[in-house]
């Protein structure tokens, strides 16, 4: 076995060895497919919540750090404004200066990356193992206090406007539908405003709104803290205490009311994107409060429904009828079913030709809907769901080398003071019945629930767009 | 934002680092952190079937799944110059049923074990793959032998599958990266496959049912394919799956070996997009693959100069200029061809100024050797991402498959980490005034001419449409 060094010390990868072919028949050890995350949860005396989820597969460890605030509780002419503060966390902390916490990480071997939501704002690193202490001092320093100055902020302002340009402005269905989608569905403003934000309010952006946000809803007592990966609890909770303990709570956050009312009749629209060459369609749905018994069976209707190719709006709109080639769907167009806290919405969406129209799409979904809403689901259908449901559950807990797990154990934490209730999702939708899913389609699926889009293609067949983005 | 939320490999490119400007003085510096950990590659078990199918197993990690890959040497490489993207059509067309099963009960069965039957095909290579819950491993095995060996090719289907793909081009061709990109390809590899990006309408249109038949038939084999496990998994049962779902596969021919030649010089092309808000630039030239003693020195080169957030070119025309969001430079590889291409959508009122920075950057490189410590930095740095790369089961499966590809010595994983410290500051100067050469740089921007023709002419005339 061959060794070398790695991370410039002491480190050795252990080769990979290439061994013979073994006999087929050698006897094997029966499948242990028992699968459970360990879960620790403390509360530091300042209020920050902490999970610590060890896990030896690979020498690496996750940190994440995650506030909680997200894209509805931005003030109100400053829309985007909570994804253009995610920017600012990177641009100066008390011992690191601008860009000093990015290269930092590069430099121990690591990646980076922070991430807006519907409520909460994320800030993840998956660094070599042994570089955890490291880690964990810088998240602290820059929860401690930014230091920026005006030329950062000018600097990001810029970068955040070429990323609107580059993601909406100047792409074919540009927040088609999860940045449309909310603002026509959601009458609160909280939830039906720009969350990418108008380019007027980024560029009136000032410091000292920089500095008011971060004191409203940056300290430890509206965060999480979730490390995942290769360490030793005991080392990590020592760390953390030092680095973090210090830093004093911060004012009680304000309550926000962003509830939405029961919607009452269908909405529809339609917008002329100048750089779409095709029709496209969406349509959402407003679901059951989180957590709720309706919550849990929204979950499998949706696997039944719309998520793979065994689903049923796949099977009639693709496999039968033809009308496109895939039709997207989610319960949470910027997460999964489990990050977020509020109102939300189910949406479906798909591309089609001019030779069909939106009416007729509509009729056969419509269909397939009632189906659900007046047929209740056979057992193989529902064992099947379930199935995916589990599936789909270990992705997200694998997903980006841990940061997966990490997401959905500092959600649990922030939103359910519960990050142990990873273990127990399987147990929910187990309870779900077949009258349950019934019920809850009938009220949730009610066409007076709906909002549809539609996006009228602007530009050439095939051929260059005739004008840049209409708004 | 979703927008922020990127992929691994696009993270590599995001944000960056300003050495000089607005630096805080530390009061206090990051703690060390302890003694690195051993890192173990996972273990490869291998065998090949009578038929010539290579298979690799590697059993990995706590998470009860397996993945099921099978790459197979065919896809666009295998087209003629008007049979572009037959071979996505023939995928599209292989997931439709087998003589046995209906595209139906494919979909059903992949979601009953958890997972989904994938299809793609690719430029040099093409795969047959899922990831289902590890109980049934074996299931999966079975159904992508089926769908491999036996497919029944309906021809009901066709007319849909054709309208897909020509709905998919349709809005490709108004997306400034995709055009940009097409354009690029275009003019490197002349009368080459890899040069053919989209078909047109009318190509699509033209596939019969005989074309995507025997596109199937003279390129899947076993000879020219190979079948990866990993995740968890019994070997024995997974073995015995193999034999059985595999064993009856012809052998079919070796795979097409058409190395490009692909054209370098300095060419400007303009691809006019009417009041667009950015410019779509990518800038690049032929360089030397991976089986080339020069890659690993290049790779790190690449790393320094664009390819990570703390590159010199994202901090300047991001974290400095704020002229773009995602700017990225990467060495992008086939068999035994590979070129260097700076990617980035920048502001449409900066497009030269952009340009300028790009080249300034690289002849800093060229002039002047980095310093040992910033080259530590990326050193450590891509010795930290080799281990995320080898920490998943597709990363597992993606570095094998890239070693089969490209031809490379078995010892290429055990060494990869001291090659990469092996690079010195000098090295990674010659490399770029090597490999890295402006003036023989292919230079495609997809933005308002109006607003972007005079800012270009100083790289060249430029070719306008």
């Amino acid at each position: 076995m061959r060794r070398t060094s790695l991370w410039a010390g002491a480190a050795a990868i252990v080769a990979m060895a290439l061994t013979a072919c073994q006999p087929a028949d050698q006897p094997t050890a029966e499948l242990d497919t028992a699968f459970s995350v360990p879960v620790e949860y403390y509360t530091l005396d300042n209020g920050l919540r902490v999970v610590l989820s060890p896990d030896n597969t690979a020498p690496i460890v996750t940190v994440a750090v995650y506030y909680n605030v997200g894209l509805r509780l931005e003030p109100r002419d400053r829309t985007g404004f909570a994804h253009l503060f995610e920017h600012m966390m990177f641009q100066g902390s008390e011992n690191l200066g601008k860009m000093e916490f990015v290269r930092l990480v590069q430099e121990v071997g690591g990646v980076l990356n922070g991430s807006t939501r519907m409520d909460f704002t994320n800030y993840f690193e998956i660094v070599p193992a042994h570089k955890l202490e490291t880690m964990l001092w810088a998240e602290a320093d820059r929860m401690k206090g930014l230091a920026i100055t005006q030329e950062n902020l000018t600097n990001q302002q810029g970068v955040v406007s070429n990323e609107v340009k580059v993601n909406v402005l100047n792409q074919p269905y540009g927040g088609f539908p999860w940045l449309d989608m909310p603002q026509l569905a959601n009458t609160n403003w909280y939830n039906a405003h720009n969350f990418y934000g108008e380019l007027s309010d980024l560029e009136a952006a000032t410091l000292e709104d920089v500095q008011e946000f971060f004191d409203t809803f940056y300290a430890p007592n509206n965060a999480a803290l979730a490390v995942v990966g290769d360490f030793d609890p005991a080392e990590a909770r020592a760390w953390i205490e030092q680095y973090f303990g210090p830093i004093a709570a911060g004012p009680e956050v304000p309550e926000f009311d962003i509830s939405e009312p029961r919607q009452e009749e269908e909405k529809r629209s339609s917008k002329v994107d100048a750089l779409a060459p095709r029709p496209a369609l969406a349509f959402a749905y407003h679901t059951p409060e989180r957590n709720s018994p309706e919550y849990w069976a929204f979950g499998l209707i949706d696997q039944i429904l719309v998520q793979g190719e065994d689903s049923r709006l796949f099977q009639r709109l693709v496999q039968e009828d033809g009308f496109t080639a895939g039709v997207g769907g989610s319960m949470n167009d910027l997460g999964n079913i489990y990050n977020y806290e509020g109102p939300m919405l189910w949406t479906v969406s798909l591309y089609h030709d001019a030779d069909v129209s939106a009416d007729d799409i509509l009729a056969a979904a419509d269909e397939v809907v009632e189906r659900i809403r007046t047929e209740p689901v056979d057992e193989e259908t529902l064992a099947r769901a379930r199935t995916k449901l589990k599936s789909s559950l270990l992705n997200s807990m694998e997903g980006l080398f841990g940061f997966g797990r990490a997401d959905l154990l500092a959600s649990f934490a922030l939103f359910d003071d519960d990050p142990s209730r990873i273990n127990r999702i399987e147990e929910e939708f187990a309870a779900v019945t077949p009258e349950l899913i019934l019920q809850t389609a009938q009220e949730y699926l009610r066409p007076t629930n709906r909002t549809i889009l539609t996006v009228e293609p602007g530009a050439a067949e095939g051929g260059a767009a005739a004008g840049a983005g209409s708004r | 934002m979703r927008a922020t939320m990127k992929s691994l490999a696009a993270l590599l490119g995001g944000l960056a680092v300003v050495a000089s400007a607005g630096m805080a003085i530390a009061q206090e510096t990051p703690p060390a952190g302890g003694e690195p950990k051993d890192f173990n590659l996972a273990e490869a078990t291998e065998f090949e079937l009578p038929n010539g199918l290579g298979v690799t197993m590697v059993p990995y990690g706590k998470v009860p799944k397996t993945t099921v890959q099978l790459v197979i040497r065919t896809g666009n490489i295998d087209e003629s110059a008007d049979e572009v993207w037959l071979a996505d059509l023939m995928g599209d067309l292989m997931k439709e049923g087998t003589t046995t099963r209906s595209a139906e009960d494919i979909a059903r069965e992949a979601a009953s074990m958890g997972g989904s039957l994938n299809i793609g095909l690719g430029l040099d290579r093409s795969s047959v793959s899922g990831t289902v819950l590890a109980e049934f491993g074996t299931d999966l095995v079975a159904l992508i032998g089926d769908v491999t060996l036996n497919p029944a090719f309906p021809e009901s289907e066709l007319d849909r599958l054709r309208g897909d793909r020509i709905r998919q081009v349709s809005i490709a061709r108004t997306r400034a990266q995709s055009v940009t990109q097409e354009r690029f390809r275009a003019v490197m590899y002349p009368d080459h496959p890899y040069g053919r990006l989209y078909p047109t309408e009318e190509q699509l249109q033209g596939y019969t049912l005989e074309q995507v038949r025997g596109f199937y038939e003279a390129n899947f084999g076993a000879a020219r394919s190979h079948l990866y496990v990993t995740g968890m998994f019994d070997e024995a049962a997974i073995r015995e799956a193999i034999e059985a779902a595999f064993s009856g596969w012809k052998e079919g021919p070796p795979a097409t070996v058409d190395i490009p030649e692909p054209v370098t010089g300095r060419a400007v092309h303009i691809l006019d997009r009417p009041g667009a808000p950015q410019s779509t630039i990518q800038v690049g030239l032929p360089t030397v693959d991976p089986s080339h003693e020069d890659f690993v020195a290049l790779s790190v080169s690449n790393a320094l100069l664009g390819g990570s957030f703390a590159s010199r070119i994202t901090a300047n025309i991001r974290e400095d200029k704020g002229y773009t969001y995602s700017p990225f430079s990467q060495v992008s590889s086939r068999y035994r061809d590979a070129y260097w291409v700076e990617m980035a959508d920048v502001t449409t009122a900066v497009t030269g100024a952009s340009l300028d920075e790009i080249f300034y950057e690289i002849d800093r490189l060229a002039n002047e050797p980095p310093s040992e410590e910033e080259l530590r930095g990326i050193q450590n740095y891509l010795a930290g991402i080799f281990v995320l790369q080898n920490s998943s089961r597709a990363g597992i499966v993606g570095q094998l498959a890239y070693m089969r590809l490209h031809g490379l010595p078995d010892d290429y994983l055990e060494t990869y980490v001291d090659r990469i410290y092996a690079v010195t500051p000098e090295e990674v100067q010659r490399i770029v005034q090597e490999y890295i050469r402006p003036d023989d740089m292919l230079l495609v921007v997809t933005g308002d001419r109006d607003q972007v023709e005079e800012q270009l002419v100083e790289f060249g005339t430029p070719i306008v449409d």
